[in-house]
């Protein structure tokens, strides 16, 4: 994200600092973890690939974050939540955390399990990977809104979302959610796995923020002109 | 057993659900027959003999349900057969009781499954209608203590009544059915007033102590002294068997300071006073079944896992000679077993996880260890 700070404008400062962007020049690549993509035989390859991998022979590459792994179990939007939990760079406990949310939550799906009838066992969801990225998915907002000026005032505009923004938002919904408005003396995977669950079958407060965030959208949908991009 | 196989400070709640799966299992087992005739086949990883005595080298590897019919998560509880309890049950079986009690102490590195075996012995030992003297963790005793009252039989040892409640409740739910029948051989007196006479009733004394919170580490001594004159005796029909998991806190050190601030030696105090004496061989009719523990234990560095590390000189010197069983990690076979235990209860849920390579993975990060092993499971 850009940032600009117009008050301390001289003629030679840089008019867009770079705050979060990586310091890397555009010329490297990203590297390739996953195994499989180094098991392929030469005959499978399409011509695009074959192109790829023979720049990647020639290009220098980025180094690859300690938290990616080449283990089979990995898996990028996990990793991206446990980052955004992650306070004062405590990695250890953020994916501690994490770990005990979606064993929270096998635990809780496999005793309804065993319990259920015979007929309702196919309707439960016992896989914590997959309560969690649907969480996720129904979380997630379609427009959100942004301030824009026009002729002196600021109106509230629906604008489109990116894929990234989207995840983003509904992560950050998420994790405020758990740590403010839950019970103070709750643990912290108890009050996720008990708001993942809720998301999972459309219920609890952030879907009901995301709805509301819609409504707004619609109720705006007047000045979705005022967007010029 | 799902929630059982935890570590460390989930070892305390394990062991506690331990205890109430004994309270609730033994009372039923009573009536339930032993083996089961079931002509269906056998999965690999299942035992359908529920009985520990039956269980042979055949049955190493496999998970033997216990017949209680509640328990979390899982809807039963299942404990593997492995061969260390096998071999001390079979010691058990083949030992003469008119000699001095042997002891057996289970040691091996963190997380291997001593606690587990332990329970399995004990299990046997019940269904054998032996009475179970079963102290979940002698750690408890050592830390911790909210409070320690100055003891009314000798000025200098301590009282601790909490944990000493705590113990004769469970100690009255496992053997329910021996307390009637145990009589007492001396008379002892609480206060001016209050006395049990000679003759009465184990569960007289037993109720004795949870009532009167004040007296109760001196009932629990009173109690540990009966069984121990009692067991040998030509006369008694039972067979004492002393459980103990995490016996090098008895010759450890303590966390419990007294009032000025000096620390409390765990000789002075009443409850780890009694116990030590049961653990001399002096006594016959019975055997002493311990458990070593790195994990509960006091100023023990974390490399620690043999018996004389962890005993320390004088520990090593009061147990010597016992019989040391060393628990090892799993072997392929019981890795395989415990795996697909897992996949049949619908614990491991990862996609991946039930692939090859996802399970060649698990080998490599868990090192067959079984706590590991089931804390990678845990979110897998």
């Amino acid at each position: 994200m850009a940032a600009s700070i117009s008050g301390l404008l001289k003629p030679w400062t840089p008019r867009v600092l770079l705050v979060r962007w990586s310091r890397y020049n555009p010329y490297y690549l990203e590297p390739e973890v996953r195994k499989e993509a180094y098991s392929r035989p030469e005959s499978e390859l399409s011509a695009e690939e074959k192109e790829e991998r023979e720049l990647k022979k020639l290009r220098p590459i980025k180094a690859a974050t300690n938290s990616t792994t080449s283990s089979v179990f990995n898996d990028p939007v996990l990793s991206k939540f446990i980052n955004m939990m992650m306070e004062h760079g405590q990695k250890t406990l953020a994916r501690e955390i994490m770990m005990q949310t979606l064993e929270n939550i096998k635990r809780k799906q496999v005793e309804k399990y065993h319990k259920a009838t015979e007929g309702q066992k196919d309707g439960i969801e016992c896989n914590p990977y997959v309560i969690f990225h649907q969480a996720l998915e129904n979380c997630k907002p379609v427009v959100a809104l942004a301030s824009i000026q026009k002729g002196g005032k600021y109106y509230q505009v629906p604008i489109p979302l990116t894929g990234h923004r989207r995840r983003f938002l509904a992560m950050k919904w998420m994790i405020t959610e758990c740590r403010e408005n839950k019970h103070r003396r709750t643990h912290m995977y108890e009050k996720l796995s008990q708001e993942l669950l809720a998301a999972f079958e459309k219920e609890g407060n952030v879907i009901k923020k995301k709805h509301e965030l819609h409504k707004m959208a619609e109720a705006n949908r007047a000045y979705a002109h005022y967007r010029w991009w | 057993i799902m929630s059982l196989h935890r570590l460390a400070f989930r070892l305390r709640p394990t062991v506690i659900q331990v205890r109430s799966l004994h309270s609730s299992g033994y009372v039923q087992q009573q009536e339930a027959v032993a083996v089961e005739p079931e002509p269906e086949s056998v999965s690999v990883f299942r035992t359908h003999e529920k009985d520990p005595a039956c269980h042979s080298d055949k049955h190493v590897g496999q998970f033997y349900t216990l017949s209680s019919a509640h328990m979390k998560t899982f809807n039963e509880t299942c404990i593997m057969v492995r061969q260390p309890a096998l071999e001390v049950i079979s010691y058990l079986k083949k030992a003469d009781y008119s000699q001095p009690a042997l002891r057996y102490v289970f040691y091996g590195v963190k997380g291997t499954g001593k606690t587990m075996s332990l329970c399995h012995t004990v299990h046997f030992c019940y269904t054998q209608g032996w009475l179970v003297l079963h102290v979940p963790d002698a750690h408890l005793w050592v830390k911790n203590c909210k409070e320690l009252l100055p003891s009314s039989y000798k000025s200098s040892r301590f009282d601790q009544p909490l944990e000493a409640t705590t113990w004769l409740r469970n100690f009255k739910i496992t053997n329910e059915h021996f307390l009637p029948r145990i009589k007492l051989k001396e008379r002892y007196v609480w206060t001016k007033r209050e006395s049990t006479e000679a003759g009465s009733s184990l569960g007289e004394l037993v109720d004795q102590g949870i009532s009167r919170v004040k007296s109760s580490s001196d009932v629990v001594g009173a109690v540990m002294k009966e069984l121990r004159l009692q067991s040998g005796q030509p006369g008694s029909d039972f067979r004492l068997a002393v459980a103990v998991d995490g016996v090098n806190a008895l010759w450890g050190r303590s966390t419990i300071k007294k009032e000025d601030k000096t620390t409390v030696d765990p000789e002075e105090l009443t409850l780890v006073y009694n116990l030590r004496k049961l653990m001399k061989n002096d006594w016959s009719g019975g055997a002493i079944v311990t458990t070593l523990s790195q994990t509960g234990s006091l100023y023990c560095p974390k490399s620690a896992y043999l018996p004389q590390d962890l005993l320390g000189e004088r520990g090593f010197d009061s147990m010597d000679p016992f019989i040391p069983v060393s628990v090892p990690n799993y072997s392929e076979k019981e890795f395989e077993s415990c795996y697909l235990y897992y996949m049949d209860r619908n614990w491991l849920q990862h996609p991946q996880s039930r692939t090859e390579e996802g399970k060649k993975e698990l080998i490599f990060l868990c090192n067959m260890n079984p706590s590991m092993f089931e804390r990678l499971c845990g979110y897998l």
